[in-house]
């Protein structure tokens, strides 16, 4: 491995045992990847809060947890700072900012929860509690170097800002924050970025849930490890068509890096985005291949529903614009827990412009920093019939889950949510 | 029956056998299993059911969240954690779960040594985590060993 006099003397303990064992554990990802040197990174986003997989570590010890989950030791390291250079968020925690009745949780474990995030914050960490990072302005440029927790933002840095990043991990981004370090592997290499197979769309794609079944699509077909060009004659496309396009793609695939002809920096026209290099495979997308995507996740059947969901990725300020402006004036069925979830600020700016009041006027709710799937079961397991406007959330609870799942565009869910029923007319048909 | 090797690279050393799980689409990750027990919960996959536990896991890499290492890592807490494990691409994903795990990893076969097509649920396989080698014996041959 070839070090930096920085790195060498992190690796001496000059820098401190967190930070020495960062590194280490940094070194080892990288002899497993046959990396021969690292990078360092300036954007992280990591996974702060009483997650329940550490369940499985026998200790309230916030440290000690720390330690052995997402350090691999069997010791107690406090985690007291992170790198200076790398601006690090938290990602979604799993509990509201500050509801906790309504999601079924206790007072006790809210406050776990809480405390967890303190020790986080005072290490160097911004608590935001958000899977749309950008959201909050946490933007890696092209070719800035960035390690996050949410699979779709890797995708989306990628893809859509030419910034460098891997998948990683939960706990190689906390190494990678501590240290400033990431392997120079993979997507950090400008060589590597090439296409590898050429996925041509007929399908007609437009509305949000299109670009969300694309993803699904494309990704379901992609060999582990490529990288595809998205080749189509899109409609509109924006910034949100595409974050969820990227976020279901990486879903349902290891895909990290997916470019899209005319759109993405790194691909002008398909050409530019294989640079040379060959394609491994080419195939089509159809308008069958989004309703097989959709049949996939969509339960038949009509039934009562009393879970109705959107917001995976976190709603943007437009996105809980149009839902409110849809739901003003309709009340929601008294049977049925309907919410929006979103990031603490932009809660703010729906609080400012009028937006929570017209949703809670309806019966509805704005939640932030989690989503259902992070809540978990104690929340979930009161409920007997889910409705998402996103694939990745539906596909999340169903691995939660033996009760029906459903799937729709925004205002089909707001639909159901008045109605209290999930209706075959409501199943999206191409 | 002559044993089916293959040779991959070995990153994390050690040597390991046992009963073989193979998942080609791999295993999703943020809830794709139940560290507590083990068994895959991802709704599609071929596996669902299944326990990764004491098994030799074999998988084309990774799939899905972020949150695929921590999964496995929680497994591991919990004494659910496969026996050892090959990957037929490393991808950083997997990588950083073969990190934390430190169970014998075997990695990058050639396409003519694809262990997702040589290999099938029940075959016994030793895999060596220092030298890259994967002993194959098919499961109809296993019982007469």
């Amino acid at each position: 491995m070839k070090l930096t006099p920085y790195e060498e003397s992190v690796l001496n303990g000059s820098h401190g045992r967190l930070v020495q064992v960062a590194l280490e554990n940094i070194i080892r990802y990288a002899d497993v990847l046959g990396a021969t040197e690292l990078c360092e990174v300036t954007k992280a986003t990591v996974f702060c809060g009483a997650h329940h997989y550490l369940n499985f570590c026998n200790t309230d010890n916030f440290h000690e947890l720390f330690t052995k989950m997402n350090l691999g030791k069997d010791e107690i390291i406090t985690f007291n700072q992170t790198y200076p250079n790398c601006y690090t968020q938290s990602c979604v925690s799993p509990c509201d900012q500050f509801s906790f009745d309504s999601l079924h949780q206790s007072k006790k474990y809210f406050d776990k929860n809480t405390s967890y995030l303190e020790e986080c914050r005072k290490a160097g960490v911004t608590i935001a509690g958000s899977c749309a990072p950008y959201l909050t302005g946490w933007l890696p440029v092209k070719g800035e170097h960035f390690v996050t927790t949410e699979s779709g933002v890797t995708a989306i840095g990628n893809s859509l800002w030419g910034a460098m990043g891997n998948s990683d991990g939960i706990e190689a981004a906390f190494w990678s924050s501590i240290c400033g370090r990431t392997p120079l592997w993979g997507n950090h290499i400008e060589e590597n970025r090439k296409a590898t197979h050429h996925v041509v769309v007929e399908a007609n794609i437009d509305h949000l849930i299109e670009w969300d079944l694309l993803g699904k699509a494309v990704g379901m077909k992609l060999p582990s490890s490529s990288i595809p060009v998205v080749d189509g004659h899109f409609k509109s496309v924006n910034f949100t068509k595409l974050a969820q396009f990227f976020t279901t793609i990486s879903m349902s695939s290891n895909c990290e890096l997916c470019h899209v002809s005319g759109i993405t920096p790194e691909a002008r026209d398909v050409s530019d985005a294989f640079k040379g290099s060959p394609t491994h495979g080419d195939w089509v997308v159809t308008n069958k291949d989004l309703q097989y995507a959709y049949d996939l996740m969509c339960d038949e059947g009509a039934q009562s529903v009393d879970f109705v969901s959107l917001g995976c990725p976190h709603y943007n300020i437009d996105l809980i614009k149009k839902a409110a402006e849809y739901v003003e004036g309709k009340k929601i069925n008294p049977n049925v827990h309907f919410m929006i979830w979103t990031v603490y600020p932009i809660k703010a700016m729906a609080d400012l412009n009028g937006y929570t009041r017209i949703i809670e006027e309806a019966g509805g709710k704005i939640y932030t920093s989690s989503c259902p799937t992070t809540v978990g079961n104690i929340f979930l397991d009161h409920y007997s019939g889910f409705v998402f406007d996103s694939y990745k959330q539906a596909r999340s609870v169903k691995s939660d889950t033996d009760k029906p799942v459903f799937y729709g565009d925004m205002k089909t869910c707001i639909d159901v949510a008045v109605s209290g029923r999930w209706e075959v007319e409501n199943r999206w048909k191409r | 029956m002559e044993k089916i090797i293959i040779k991959g690279r070995g990153v994390i050393k050690g040597v390991a056998e046992g009963e073989a799980l193979v998942c080609p689409n791999s295993i999703a990750g943020w809830g794709g299993i139940d560290p507590a027990t083990g068994i895959i919960k991802e709704p599609l996959n071929i596996n669902k059911g299944k326990s990764i536990k004491d098994t030799i896991l074999v998988m084309s890499g990774s799939k899905g969240s972020n949150g695929w290492s921590c999964y496995f890592g929680a497994a591991r807490a919990a004494g659910s954690a496969p026996k050892g494990w090959i990957f037929t691409n490393i991808d950083s994903s997997s990588g950083v779960a073969s990190s934390i795990m430190q169970i014998p990893t075997v990695v990058n076969f050639d396409d003519s040594q694809n262990p997702c097509q040589l290999i099938e649920n029940g075959d016994w396989v030793k895999i060596d985590g220092d030298t890259g080698i994967v002993e194959i014996t098919k499961k109809q041959y296993k019982e007469k060993i």
